[in-house]
């Protein structure tokens, strides 16, 4: 008995969980776009401080839906709302399939890092020569990034005023 | 000597939480003062102070005692950065997988090619703690926890954690905190005539692994964030990797033990991809053909 009530509970939460729509909050203007690339077609467009529902998220791309149209918008468009304050991963964290996975803990003596643990650590010598054994020089690192396909470009920091 | 240490810690510790009031005091140039002649004039000061220092032994350890902390050289900044960092990886090693550790070295010293301050000598490792966190020391030493990196799902997002890093390095934010603190210490102690010059590199030193966590303003952070959004584009990268990491830490739940340091620390992921978001304005929608590379991020054994 108590364990079907506890059934039909866990049930009922796991519905309400993921019928709950996200919501989000448009933070810079930007168009609305059919697809997942910069130049896919504009199908609409968003204000900022626009109220959106989010719907999905693809890589760096979040579907959003807003006054009745939906569309692709890059991720830094939106802010979710609400998140982290509850256990709830949300659309996002589901999409990406690692919905919760912060919380699993299951390896045995490997631990957190604590302010306190900082405080009182001491110097390792031996770990620190390790590291430094890894090193790797700018020449190594230039070919390992011509290997994946990778060019180094010019791009100027952003000079966007800060709120 | 061990003893004197942990007393240093601990002295430094209540050292950390009261330097701001002092700061707040107007002594009338008198602080500025004693730390110029405290400081001010290199290995002077060393004459003063009285026999109860402790012998340092080892060039490492001279070369801390030893440190201009007014303007402390490329070495010297280096040397601080690798006590920090020793003393972290004393609190937790690195993760024992040589590929993994080689693998983040080159993406992160790609990264760090595309920064201001290329020439350093750049080092990167994972360690293992099952918190989400990244640390970045004066000199170019960066570590990143097994938790963070777990959570990864592409190069690109390495390469934007990394890049975050690598510009607290750039900017010096930590070694500037560090200074400070340095020289406070050295105005106040000077004040009271009590404490040496090697006592002093002693506080700023052991507090070093818990400033690389701490202290640093949310200003520094949101620096950090577009900084480093730009260093992995500027390598080739999806220029959304940090991007995509802040937004995946705000699903999160702020009760987990895993971000207890992190959310401690920083300001919540949810300002900071806001942050992001207004400082990169359009700017970010001119960077396009950056790469992700999800197939090539290390999977851990």
């Amino acid at each position: 008995m108590i364990k079907k009530t506890l059934f039909c509970l866990l049930a009922l939460l796991a519905s309400t969980q993921s019928s709950a729509a996200e919501t989000g909050l448009v933070l810079k203007p930007d168009q609305l776009r059919a697809d997942t690339f910069n130049d896919a077609k504009v199908v609409g467009s968003v204000n900022k401080n626009d109220s959106v529902e989010i719907l999905n998220k693809k890589g760096a791309w979040l579907e959003i839906k807003s006054a009745g149209k939906s569309g692709w918008v890059r991720l830094l468009t939106v802010k979710r709302n609400n998140a982290g304050s509850t256990d709830v991963a949300g659309v996002v964290g589901v999409a990406t399939g690692r919905s919760g996975t912060g919380k699993v803990v299951s390896t045995t003596g490997i631990r957190g890092l604590s302010a306190e643990d900082l405080k009182t650590a001491q110097f390792n010598e031996t770990e620190t020569k390790k590291l430094e054994s890894y090193t790797t020089n700018a020449d190594e690192a230039k070919q390992f990034a011509s290997s994946g396909g990778l060019t180094s470009r010019q791009y100027p920091y952003f000079t966007g005023a800060a709120q | 000597m061990r003893r004197y240490i942990k007393q240093a810690v601990t002295v430094a510790f209540i050292t950390g939480l009261s330097w701001q009031p002092a700061a707040g005091l107007d002594f009338k140039g008198a602080l500025k003062d004693a730390v110029n002649s405290q400081l001010g004039n290199g290995r002077k000061a060393e004459a003063a102070p009285p026999s109860t220092t402790p012998q340092n032994t080892g060039t490492a350890q001279d070369k801390l005692a030893n440190i201009n902390w007014k303007n402390p050289s490329q070495e010297e900044e280096i040397a601080v950065g690798r006590n920090v960092t020793g003393t972290i990886l004393g609190a937790a090693p690195l993760v024992n997988d040589a590929q993994l550790q080689r693998y983040v070295n080159k993406v992160g010293r790609w990264v760090a090619s595309q920064s201001e301050r290329a020439e350093l000598p750049w080092r990167f490792g994972v360690i293992e703690s099952t918190d989400v966190n990244a640390f970045a020391a004066p000199g170019g030493y960066i570590l990143i926890t097994k938790g963070l990196y777990q959570r990864l799902t592409s190069e690109a997002q390495l390469a934007g954690v990394l890049g975050h890093e690598i510009a607290h390095v750039v900017q010096k934010h930590h070694l500037k905190v560090m200074q400070k603190q340095a020289l406070l210490d050295a105005g106040s102690a000077f004040l009271k005539e009590k404490i040496s010059k090697n006592t002093l590199t002693q506080r700023a030193v052991s507090t070093g692994a818990e400033i690389s966590a701490r202290n640093l303003d949310k200003s520094a952070e949101f620096e950090a964030d577009s900084m480093g959004t730009v260093l992995a584009a500027r390598a080739g990268y999806e220029a959304y990797g940090l991007a995509e990491v802040l937004q995946d830490m705000e699903t999160i739940s702020n009760q987990d033990s895993s971000m207890a340091l992190l959310f401690k620390t920083h300001p919540h992921p949810d300002d900071r991809v806001a942050q992001l978001s207004v400082v990169s304005g359009d700017q970010i929608d001119n960077i396009s053909g950056g790469k992700t590379l999800e197939n090539r991020l290390y999977q851990l054994k």
